[in-house]
This record gives C-alpha cells, sequence and structure tokens, in this order.
C-alpha cells in the first residue's frame, strides 16, 4: 500500500521541532519509509521564519516554498502559533499546507490553529508504532499524494 | 454667608422647640402636671383681667381656650378635665354678670354653655392630635431603628461581597495556574514519554536479535511501564479537562444514549454473554458529551467486572424521580466491593482491585462523579463482594430550562 516515491515527485518537508529526540524519532519514522531525502530541520520559531523568508542563514536557498510543513506548537524565540499566524497572513506563504504535530491536544490549541488556518492538526502518540505511523501517513500523504500548490519545492 | 445663615437659624430654632415640646411631653409627675393645668388656666384668667383693664373685652374666650389647649397638649387629659372646669368656673367669676360670682342669669347661660361645649371640644381634639402624634412618633423611631438595622446589614452584605470578591480573584487565579499546569503537562510530561517509548523501541528492534531473553523482558517492561504512564497522564488530563470545560446542556433522551452506548460495548465484548436489561429512562437535562460519557464509565465498568460471570446480568434503570430530580442506576452481578470502602470509590486514580484481576487506571468512577456534580446531581453506591454493585446517580429532569 505504500506509494513508492520512486516513481512519484516527493516534495519537500519542513520540520519546525526544538526537541532533538522528537526530530530524531521523526526523522528515523521518515526514513524507514524512505522519505528522509528531502526534509528541512528547523529548531525555533524565529529559524522556521528565517527559512520561509529566505533570510539570515537560508539568505542564499532557492526560494521555492515546502511542500508541506511540520510544526511544533511549543518553541523557543517564537511560539508555533505565531508562527502559523505570520505563514496564514503572508500572500507568498499561506499556500503551504500547514500541519501542526504537537504534544498537546487542548481544545483550546485545536481551535486556534483551526481558525489561524492550519490545514491539519496530528497529536504526537505516546506509542512508538503509532508516532511512526503518524509521520508516515503524514510524509506519504502531504510530500508524495497531495499535490502541493505552484512554486513548492520538489526533488 | 447670608444664605447660609438663613437655614441654619430656622434649623436651630426648630430644634430647641422640638427640645422643649419633648422635655415637656415626658411631664410624668400629676403634681406638675395637674399643677400645669391650674397655673395655665390661672395666668389666662389673670391676662384676660388685665386686657379688661385696658378696656379690651371678649378677651377670655380665646385666652381660656388657648390654656386648655396647652394643659391637653402637655399635660394629658386628667389635667385637661380640670383646666375645663376651671375655666368654666373662672368665666362664670370673673367674665358673666353678675361679676365676682357664681351665679348665673338667664341671659348668659347660653354663652356659659357653648363656652363650655367649646372648651370641652378643644380639649377633646388636642387629646386625639396629640395620640396621633405620639403613634407617628413610635412609627418614626421603628422606621429609624429599620433604617439604622437596614444599613447595619447592608454594610454586612457589602462586606461579604468583598469577600466574595476576594475569593472569586484568588479561585480564577487558581483555576488559572491549573490550567497552565496541566497544560505543560500535557506539553513537557508526555514528550520524554514518547522518547523512552520511541528510544526502547528502536533498541528492539536493532538488537533484538543479539540481546538474552531477560534483557528483551526488561525492554518490555519499560515500554509496558512507558505506555501506562501514556495513558495516567491522558486520563488525569481528560478528567481536569471535565472540571474546567463549559457544559452545554440540552434535553437528552438518556435511553437513546444507554441503546447506544450497549451497542457500542457488545461490539467490544465479543463472545461474552452478557444480559443487558434496559429499564424505562426518562428524558433528562445535560451535556451531551458529558453524560455519555458518564454512561461509557458506568457500563464498561460493569461489562469489566463481571468478566468472571457467565451470564452477565447488567440493568440499568431509573431508581426514582422527582418532579426536579431522577435518579438512576446501574446494577451488575460481578465481582462487588468491600462497602468499607465506599468512599475511596469515586477518588482519583483510587482502585480496589489488583491490576492483575481487572485492568485501569482509576479515574472513570472520578470522571463520574465530577460530571454528575457538575450537573447539580450526586452519585453513590452500593455494592458487596462477588455479590455485583450497584451505582446511582441524579439528575436534573428535562423540565428545569423551562422555568
Amino acid at each position: 500500500m505504500n506509494p513508492d516515491p520512486s516513481m512519484t515527485s516527493l516534495g519537500r518537508i519542513l520540520i519546525v521541532e526544538d526537541d532533538p529526540n522528537d526530530v530524531e524519532l521523526t526523522l528515523t519514522a521518515l526514513a524507514d519509509y524512505n522519505m528522509a531525502n528531502e526534509v528541512v530541520v528547523t529548531r525555533d520559531g524565529q529559524q522556521a521564519l528565517d527559512y520561509l523568508y529566505c533570510e539570515g542563514e537560508f539568505a542564499d536557498r532557492g526560494k521555492e516554498n515546502p511542500a508541506v510543513m511540520l510544526l511544533d506548537l511549543k518553541l523557543p524565540k517564537i511560539g508555533g502559533l505565531e508562527v502559523l499566524q505570520k505563514i496564514k497572513s503572508d500572500d507568498r506563504l499561506k499556500t503551504i499546507p500547514v500541519v501542526v504535530l504537537t504534544s498537546s491536544n487542548e481544545e483550546k490549541d485545536v481551535m486556534r490553529s483551526y481558525s489561524l488556518g492550519v490545514n491539519a492538526y496530528v497529536v504526537k502518540p505516546v506509542d512508538f508504532h503509532e508516532f511512526v505511523n503518524a509521520v508516515k501517513e503524514l510524509g506519504a500523504f502531504w510530500a508524495i499524494i497531495n499535490e502541493p500548490p505552484p512554486g513548492s519545492a520538489k526533488k | 454667608m447670608a444664605d447660609l445663615a438663613g437655614p441654619s437659624t430656622h434649623v436651630s430654632v426648630r430644634r430647641t422647640l422640638a427640645y422643649w415640646n419633648r422635655e415637656l411631653q415626658t411631664l410624668h409627675s400629676p403634681i406638675l402636671r395637674y399643677g400645669f393645668s391650674v397655673v395655665s388656666v390661672a395666668v389666662a384668667t389673670g391676662v384676660a383681667l388685665a386686657f379688661q383693664r385696658f378696656d379690651l373685652h371678649a378677651v377670655e374666650l380665646p385666652v381660656l381656650t388657648v390654656a386648655i389647649a396647652l394643659t391637653t397638649w402637655y399635660s394629658g387629659i386628667g389635667p385637661s378635665i380640670v383646666a375645663v372646669v376651671l375655666s368654666a368656673l373662672c368665666f362664670d367669676f370673673f367674665f358673666t354678670e353678675p361679676f365676682y360670682s357664681f351665679a348665673i342669669s338667664a341671659q348668659d347661660l347660653p354663652y356659659f354653655f357653648i363656652f363650655v361645649l367649646w372648651a370641652a371640644v378643644v380639649a377633646s381634639f388636642s387629646t386625639v392630635r396629640r395620640r396621633i402624634e405620639t403613634s407617628l412618633r413610635a412609627t418614626r423611631d421603628a422606621l429609624q431603628l429599620e433604617v439604622e438595622e437596614r444599613k447595619v446589614r447592608e454594610e454586612q452584605v457589602r462586606k461579604l461581597n468583598r469577600v466574595l470578591e476576594i475569593r472569586a480573584r484568588d479561585l480564577e487565579a487558581a483555576n488559572k495556574e491549573l490550567e497552565s499546569f496541566s497544560y505543560s503537562v500535557s506539553h513537557d510530561l508526555r514528550a520524554p514519554l514518547r522518547h523512552v517509548v520511541g528510544y526502547s523501541e528502536l533498541l528492539q528492534k536493532q538488537a533484538a536479535s543479539s540481546l538474552d531473553d531477560k534483557s528483551n523482558r526488561y525492554i518490555r517492561t519499560i515500554l509496558e511501564s512507558a505506555k501506562k504512564m501514556g495513558n495516567l497522564i491522558d486520563d488525569l488530563l481528560a478528567f481536569s479537562r471535565i472540571g474546567r470545560a463549559e457544559t452545554r446542556k440540552t434535553v437528552l433522551d438518556l435511553r437513546q444514549m444507554v441503546r447506544e452506548v450497549v451497542a457500542e460495548i457488545t461490539q467490544e465484548a465479543k463472545g461474552r454473554e452478557i444480559h443487558w436489561r434496559i429499564g424505562d429512562l426518562p428524558l433528562c437535562f445535560g451535556d451531551r458529551a458529558m453524560l455519555r460519557l458518564v454512561v461509557v464509565n458506568l457500563l464498561s465498568n460493569a461489562v469489566k467486572f463481571t468478566r468472571t460471570r457467565s451470564p452477565a446480568k447488567i440493568e440499568i434503570g431509573c431508581a426514582s424521580q422527582t418532579e426536579n430530580e431522577i435518579e438512576m442506576f446501574v446494577r451488575d452481578n460481578g465481582a462487588g466491593f468491600d462497602m468499607r470502602y465506599v468512599d475511596k470509590l469515586f477518588g482519583v486514580f483510587q482502585r480496589l482491585h489488583l491490576p492483575e484481576q481487572f485492568e485501569g487506571t482509576g479515574i472513570g468512577l472520578a470522571s463520574v462523579q465530577r460530571i454528575v456534580h457538575r450537573h447539580g446531581g450526586t452519585v453513590r453506591a452500593e455494592g458487596a463482594v462477588e455479590q455485583g454493585a450497584t451505582f446511582y446517580f441524579t439528575l436534573p429532569t428535562a423540565k428545569e430550562p423551562a422555568q
């Protein structure tokens, strides 16, 4: 059932996650399904915005948007909800599909995310198998099955 | 200044008058009261005689009347009768022909009678007025007392309000703190747990073949414990959310809800023989999602604790109904419990069975209690070891919102 990545174009995944363990587990999950090739990891809200606006350390990267962005909510410097708000109120960035991937299943966070225009909200499962499945499905859907908006980075 | 002086003198005069009025009204000694009567009639007679000396006639009538009125006003009924009699005698003696004699000429008789009648009328009017004024004064004093009492009460109410306000603020702050606490629990406590599980699984995958059975069992235990802790955290968060979430109350068909839940649970408990008996359940008033959780918790508990029974018998019904409240029950023929520990039953994370016997985190009944309390109801339980258990909960009837 797994879509074969070699047969389709794979979109670039931007991960915004401060916890190195979560980054490693996410990358491991994606690697299990050969989807780790085109993954960019940023570690806080500021770095994520720098990447999206091609500023700071990302000044000379290509101008394409990622095909999907996996966004944690609890981030140093600039929080996930604020990043989401900035993206969704920017004409050039608001087409990027944003998936909130967080530990929080607080109704408050879910409501706020959706009202800001998030494309999906996924609570990180404690169980590793479920976590791997969730990340795999997210990657498969957004980076392979979903047709990203024009101007997104493809492998 | 003149503007101010005017009303203030006016007020002080009125105060002085009122003072003397009160002082004189409190004449209680009979000697003083009757003395006042005699003296006032004597003074009036003197004044009338003095006027007569200057050839001013017909003054005696009004002057004596004033004396009678004053006596009635200040000394009461007895002295006023004395004053009337004395005035009549003086009038007769000094002012009707023949002068200086108590004899009355037939010609003056009508005048004399008119005077006595007039004096009696003035005296009785004064008495009535005095009585009215006394009762008015009593009423005024009572009102004043009431006003003062009300002031005291208002002050008490204000004080209580202030206390309540402070308490409400404290509660709000505590609630906020609790909210941020459970928020950080949800975020920060689960992340490391996910890592424990994740890395243990990675380790298991990586090294399962090179590890001996014991090491593999250790890893499995780590995984199981971490998952259990995850469940505990999830349950605790769900429980705290019940306390904080707003209730959206509507009229609910409990029978329908119970049927849905029973169908769901039966699906999960396939292969077991369970005899369900669903009695007549009335409409009630409450939050659908929350009450569904109550029903799910109670029914799945009943299913869980009848695991050793075949057939398991579970009954849901209405125990009693009043105008405002209905009491439902869920009865099973399962493991039951010792009534000595009934108080622990609804506590958070309180369990009466070993985890090997019956799994669970001990949050289900605590949630039931919290939800029912939030609906203004009560919960209670009856049971005996190996004799089954019955759980009761009350809810407001569907009539309530109409009121």
